[in-house]
């Protein structure tokens, strides 16, 4: 992927304060807010899918913070995702765990699967690397096969304990709801603020050119090891947690294990943009809730007559092999320096040149910009009362 | 006695097909160098070729082959010309959309031809006996035209010019350049000659069993371990390779237990990445 790599630095002071946030930064908090308060207007079937949607987003993230950013393709990642999971049914079937201890057990587990991935990954490099995650997980089919009465085979197991128990359908629905959105925001912040950090940046080199980190003093083992870890304890986890909500996941092969999760995970992170935390996000959001939704299409499509519910899978996969070819970044980046584009258009004057590169004094800013603003400075004055003339960010950042 | 002879007879008929799928792959990371994770639906599409020639159209299986052979290796070409010319510097890239396309390609054949396994008539029915022991027909054929192709493909690289080309630009697409060769033309003709053999290969097996959407999938994994045990890249460590891979299944099936299969050379290919990843035959890639 040789997708340009924003390198904004932002100081942890400019991360907690809202008002000087970008705006696409904004409206990745609206959208965030949004999620928070749909299972409020959409019934508990809906509730119950965008549960799923959540778990499916965050192990698409997972599958991000290694491959997206190191480069190290991993093409099995349902391995991280199965062991979290399996692991904690088992504990909590076989030996009663509780459900609470039996998926961090199953995170712990996933994280050392990491470790048995991520070593190699010392050793062989790119499409090898690759291989070996491809082939891990269906080893780890087979032996599921082999030992049936242990793993089920490829019915898998029986639902362990739910997480959250209520006596009502309806509250129990939404509690698990907020337990994936939880996890959803948990993570976002955990992986944006680990690939957005110093470490990040080694990551993002380590793709581009591994050497050259070396050449550098850096070892890139170390931190390839650190991704593979990192992700496989993710994924594992929310493995572990979806397996624990019911009527959303169970541990079968058919949903934690099977090539084509493997598969659908890419298709959602290279959907939303790989290499941006934040794309996968939404991609994996998108991509299950828009599979969900063809899955239940009775239309048929004239031609060939077929319906499009049988034709889900392929669409996605033509839709990103077009995506990967036309618009290799994803939606995320696309929107973003699309809207970007788009906003300078808006303003009047922009096709006017600017001498020595200096900024325009009259007010450019769109109806948005506006309102936002004006929020900004409202929020200002309730924070920081006694700084009523503080300057503007803008010119706070010349300052600095 | 006899039994460990029938089966020895049959690892050595199912090798020869292993053979034939794993000198595709084989080709094309060694010329190209990347990995054409779509080589399996190659040939599930070479299979489901002749099933709707014999099914549908009702021609015969030998035409059905040779259309499976045409389908199958025009394919590969178009997908190279089509998709990873454009982006066979990034191997990663080459793996992402091959994986894709192999979903989609299964999906195309769940679409059209549902998910029950279909059965391709035998190229030669009867069966053949000799000292005890018999074996189908269609398996000796396999056998034979898989050494006959093996053969012509070895006499072809090594004595004739594209051959040699081909083989140069394998060694170094720079060296092959400089001396006026097309390197752009030597990958088509890789990939159009690996997705042919791909093609007959899916005939064979969708013979010996049935034709599924998912039928790819098996032989290409198996195509992984050959190669890589083999050396990537190299012929005559794919053929050994093959060999090795296909007793070791049969005889995993055979006397250890049935539902291993798959797992031997599974593990196979993951010592052989860890331990020795050159594998017996292999080189280090020349050069990016």
């Amino acid at each position: 992927m040789s997708e340009d790599v924003t390198t904004e630095r932002s100081t942890y002071r400019d991360l907690l304060d809202p008002t000087s946030l970008a705006l696409r930064h904004k409206l990745g908090l609206l959208g965030l807010v949004a999620i928070g308060l749909l299972p409020l207007g959409v019934g508990p079937l809906m509730a119950l899918k965008l549960t799923g949607a959540l778990y499916f987003a965050v192990f698409a993230m997972s599958w991000d913070a290694v491959s997206g950013y190191t480069g190290q393709i991993s093409f099995g990642h349902a391995l991280f995702f199965a062991v979290g999971g399996y692991s904690s049914a088992l504990l909590n079937l076989g030996w009663g765990v509780p459900p609470a201890a039996a998926i961090l057990a199953g995170t712990v587990l996933a994280a050392v699967a990491g470790i048995v991935v991520g070593v190699p990954a010392l050793r062989l490099e790119g499409p090898y690397l690759s291989l070996i995650t491809l082939v891990a997980p269906l080893i780890l089919l087979q032996i599921f096969i082999v030992f049936s009465d242990i793993f089920g085979g490829e019915l898998g197991l029986s639902s362990p304990e739910a997480l959250l128990t209520f006596e009502s359908f309806e509250t129990a629905i939404t509690a698990n709801y907020y337990l994936a959105f939880g996890l959803f925001v948990f993570v976002l912040v955990l992986l944006l603020a680990v690939t957005r950090s110093d470490a990040g940046a080694v990551f993002t080199a380590i793709r581009e050119d591994e050497d050259a980190v070396a050449a550098a003093g850096l070892n890139p083992a170390k931190f390839k090891i650190f991704a593979f870890v990192l992700s496989a304890a993710v994924g594992g986890l929310a493995g572990a947690m979806f397996v624990h909500t019911p009527s959303v996941g169970s541990p079968q092969p058919s949903q934690l294990l099977v090539l084509t999760v493997s598969i659908e995970v890419i298709i959602a992170a290279v959907l939303g943009g790989m290499g941006t935390i934040v794309g996968p996000a939404v991609g994996g959001l998108v991509f299950y809730m828009l599979r969900d939704y063809l899955g239940g299409l009775t239309w048929t499509v004239p031609v060939v007559g077929v319906p499009v519910s049988e034709l889900d899978l392929l669409l996605f996969s033509l839709v990103t092999l077009a995506l990967l070819f036309f618009l290799p970044g994803g939606v995320v980046r696309w929107a973003i320096r699309n809207g970007r584009r788009a906003m300078r258009r808006g303003e009047p004057g922009a096709d006017r040149a600017v001498p020595d590169g200096g900024e325009r004094v009259e007010d450019l800013r769109t109806p948005l910009e506006r309102t936002l603003d004006s929020y900004d400075e409202a929020l200002r004055d309730r924070l920081n009362p006694q700084e009523g003339d503080r300057p503007t960010p803008q010119e706070d950042d010349h300052e600095r | 006695m006899v039994n460990v002879l029938t089966t020895a007879v049959n690892a050595v008929m199912i090798s020869a097909l292993y053979a034939l799928v794993a000198i595709g792959f084989t080709l094309i990371f060694g010329v190209g160098g990347v990995l054409n994770l779509a080589h399996g639906a190659t040939l599930t599409i070479g299979a489901f070729t002749a099933y709707y020639a014999t099914a549908a159209l009702g021609l015969g299986i030998w035409t059905g082959t040779l259309a499976a052979l045409v389908v199958a290796g025009l394919f590969s070409a178009v997908l190279y010309l089509g998709m990873i010319r454009w982006v066979q510097d990034e191997p990663i890239m080459v793996m992402i959309l091959t994986l894709v396309t192999s979903i989609a390609v299964e999906q195309v054949f769940v679409v059209v031809f549902g998910t029950q396994p279909k059965a391709i008539p035998s190229l030669l029915p009867g069966q053949l006996s000799a000292a005890g022991i018999t074996v189908q027909t269609n398996q000796a054929l396999t056998f034979a035209l898989s050494w006959l192709l093996i053969g012509a493909l070895i006499v072809a690289v090594n004595y004739t010019q594209t051959g040699k080309a081909i083989l140069a630009t394998s060694m170094s697409a720079k060296g092959a350049a400089l001396v006026g060769i097309e390197s752009d033309r030597m990958y088509l003709y890789t990939w159009l000659l690996a997705g042919a053999l791909a093609g007959v290969a899916g005939v064979f097996l969708g013979s010996f069993r049935t034709a599924s959407y998912t039928m790819g999938r098996g032989p290409l994994v198996l195509s992984f371990s050959i190669v890589v045990l083999g050396g990537i890249g190299s012929i005559r460590g794919s053929v050994l390779g093959a060999y090795l891979i296909g007793f070791l299944e049969v005889f995993v099936v055979s006397y250890v237990d049935s539902s291993l299969s798959g797992l031997a050379s599974l593990v196979v290919l993951v010592v052989v990445l860890l331990v020795k990843p050159e594998g017996l035959f292999g080189r280090e890639l020349a050069e990016a």
